[in-house]
């Protein structure tokens, strides 16, 4: 344990890694903090620089990026009220009427403060939750991993703030992209059309960038151009702070804990988290009727809470290599590209990479505090930055970085492709983060399920039998099941409510 | 680019049911039941299934309630103008990675960045003062980036890099 402590700090503590780390936050911080480009964008771009590094200072850069990206995020959500990411959408609102109460330097305070120990607490959580966790996976046969894949599909109807079936339909788009190319247990060419470069099948990054990226200049076309950041004068950021945790640690411990919960279920992340914690925050709160009107405590619970998500995201993907959110979604291409294949076995063979990783989750969200604070004292600066000039180098990197991945041109048409994909599926309600969940889990899911075929020589009785199958089966069909039994009692009681006011 | 929910989803059903035949005419593995064949087809039939139920708009009443949260507050001060071609332009983005691969290995990297990054500066509002020397500057940071630091190997075409 303590070697493999030692291990790990050597693995971190090369100038490599800390310098990737401090590039990666300095970027993260400026990506998150510009409205229209959010931290699963940030985290996408950064994939081409990835393959450039060591697997650790790889990891370092999204670990970094990620975590700074959903906390800067709050500071045009506070000044502007423009959310920077959509995980700050959720209390945007309150943060900016906090700012014209003149208490921006409290808002902002408790956006980096909670922000970080909502990011330690979800550490923790990777670190306690993960290697009880890998003992249990190391004895799954593949129909637990058809369930456990199943269940994680399933959780595509979580990311749905419109239509489950929309989002269900998303997945099925996600799967279906997985299935081009040869990789499947025939060995045949599968929906390729003769088209030599879909032998290989799609790559999951490009078309991540496509959804992600290129979907994103194509809204700016059409949205008008966000009003430029009044500049002012800020007090001290932290003072107050310490109060703030007294007086609301409870909040504050319910929004890591519900953080942690979403960031685990696939798909679901970090804005997810914030919605849900804010609802709840107001919801349990003392003094409802101040939501709204600039107080803090929202900001506390949810803030707390969109930061927790982001590690724990990392649980089923490194345990299982199915995403907990659209950024861990990025860190699993990026995980498999370095060797560092997501599985249960990760934690036993590469236990000093894991440790290395929980550290420099630490030392991220430590290093959020002086860096956040010199970043809302320069937020006016960079703000500045007119959208015109960000989005063609954005345009660039997507197609420098899409070409990299392959050195191929078909990346470039692969990321031009999803571009339009994400976007039209945005526009129309369905939700990418389905689909992402989709491509990315595919093949996983495929060989999980034909293998169980396979193996049960078409009984269905053993996809059952082991307990741990059969309790993962009873959730997965309840998920499945849930959505139709909503409709079907909503279906029920608008007669019966339509009949009492018409009487 | 918003469509009725027909539209995409007989769309969805059309793909699907493609997806579930494509599947169904693959070889199958010789002495194997099971073959490449058996997932398409599940997961064409699930799509179509989906694309049914949204033309019949089951799972639509979710729907209404999401209206009333305001998502991107402030960006509708001013409604957008309203034309035939105004919602083409945001086909500008993946026309000009088109472009890229089209035009990269031909004028070499920096003219056809130079260019990709005129036209989107242009379209997004700015005058040429900032377009140009943007467009003249952008392409050789990202090519010293890219091109010089991580070593992809960038087309170098007309106009070949100092470095």
């Amino acid at each position: 344990m303590l070697k493999t402590l030692l291990e790990a700090f050597a693995l971190i503590s090369t100038w490599e890694v800390i310098i990737a780390m401090f590039a990666a936050s300095v970027y993260g911080l400026v990506i998150g903090s510009l409205p229209g480009l959010s931290a699963t964008m940030a985290t996408a771009l950064l994939v081409p620089v990835t393959f450039y590094l060591s697997p650790i200072a790889a990891i370092a850069t999204i670990v970094a990026a990620s975590s700074m990206a959903i906390f800067s995020g709050d500071i045009p959500g506070a000044l502007l009220r423009i959310p920077g990411t959509p995980a700050s959408a959720a209390y945007a609102d309150e943060a900016y009427a906090m700012t014209r109460k003149g208490q921006a330097e409290l808002a902002l305070g408790a956006g980096v403060w909670f922000s970080a120990v909502g990011g330690i607490a979800g550490v923790l959580s990777l670190m306690i939750l993960a290697p009880p966790l890998a003992e249990i996976a190391l004895s799954f046969s593949t129909f637990e991993y058809f369930w456990l894949a199943l269940l994680g599909l399933m959780c595509a109807t979580l990311v749905a703030r419109s239509s489950p079936v929309k989002a269900i339909a998303g997945m099925f788009l996600g799967l279906l992209v997985s299935c081009i190319g040869i990789e499947n247990p025939g060995g045949v060419p599968r929906f390729t059309f003769g088209i030599t470069d879909l032998f290989g099948g799609i790559e999951p990054i490009p078309a991540l960038v496509g959804v992600f990226a290129v979907s994103q200049v194509m809204r700016a076309m059409l949205t008008p151009e966000p009003p430029p950041l009044p500049r002012r004068k800020f007090g001290s950021i932290m003072a107050g702070q310490w109060r703030l945790t007294k007086q609301y640690h409870w909040q504050m411990t319910r929004g890591n804990i519900v953080g942690i919960i979403i960031g685990v279920l696939p798909g679901a992340g970090a804005d997810m988290a914030a919605w849900v914690s804010y609802a709840m925050s107001k919801r349990f709160s003392k003094e409802p009727e101040k939501f709204g009107t600039g107080h803090v405590e929202g900001l506390v619970e949810a803030g707390a809470s969109n930061n927790a998500s982001i590690a724990s995201g990392w649980v089923p993907s490194l345990l299982f290599g199915i995403p907990g959110d659209t950024i861990a979604a990025i860190a699993i291409g990026v995980l498999y590209m370095k060797g560092l294949n997501p599985g249960p076995t990760l934690f036993t063979e590469k236990a000093s990479s894991m440790y290395a990783i929980y550290l420099m989750f630490i030392i991220a969200n430590i290093l959020m505090i002086p860096l956040g604070i010199a970043m809302i004292r320069i937020a006016a600066y960079i703000l500045l930055a007119p959208r015109s000039t960000v989005m063609p180098i954005i345009m660039l990197c997507c197609a420098v970085g899409s070409f990299a991945i392959g050195n191929n041109m078909f990346g470039v048409v692969t990321v031009a492709a999803f571009g339009v994909i994400g976007y039209v599926m945005e526009a129309n309600g369905y939700p990418v983060a389905a689909m992402v969940l989709g491509i990315v889990m595919g093949t996983m899911v495929e060989q999980a399920f034909v293998t169980s075929l396979i193996k049960s020589d078409g009984s269905i009785l053993p996809f059952f039998e082991r307990p741990v199958a059969a309790i993962l089966a009873a959730m997965a069909i309840g998920a499945l099941l849930w959505p139709v039994m909503v409709w079907v009692w909503r279906k029920v009681k608008q007669p019966q409510a339509a009949a009492a006011t018409s009487r | 680019m918003r469509l009725p929910d027909s539209v995409t989803g007989s769309f969805l059903v059309a793909l699907g049911a493609a997806a579930a035949y494509g599947g169904w005419i693959l070889p199958p593995v010789p002495g194997q039941p099971v073959g490449p064949n058996v997932f398409p087809l599940v997961i064409g039939t699930g799509l179509a299934l989906c694309g049914l139920a949204i033309v019949f708009g089951i799972g639509h009443s979710f729907e209404e309630e999401e209206e009333l949260i305001p998502l991107e507050h402030g960006q509708a001060v001013s409604p957008p103008p309203q034309g035939k071609l105004y919602g083409l332009r945001a086909l500008l983005p993946p026309a000009l990675l088109l472009f890229y691969v089209f035009a990269a290995d031909r004028l070499g990297f920096i003219i056809t960045a130079a260019i990709m990054v005129y036209v989107t500066t242009t379209a997004l509002g700015a005058k040429w003062k900032l377009a140009l020397p943007l467009a003249a500057l952008s392409p050789f940071a990202i090519h010293l980036i890219f091109g010089k630091l991580l070593r992809v190997p960038l087309p170098a075409g007309l106009l070949p890099t100092p470095w």
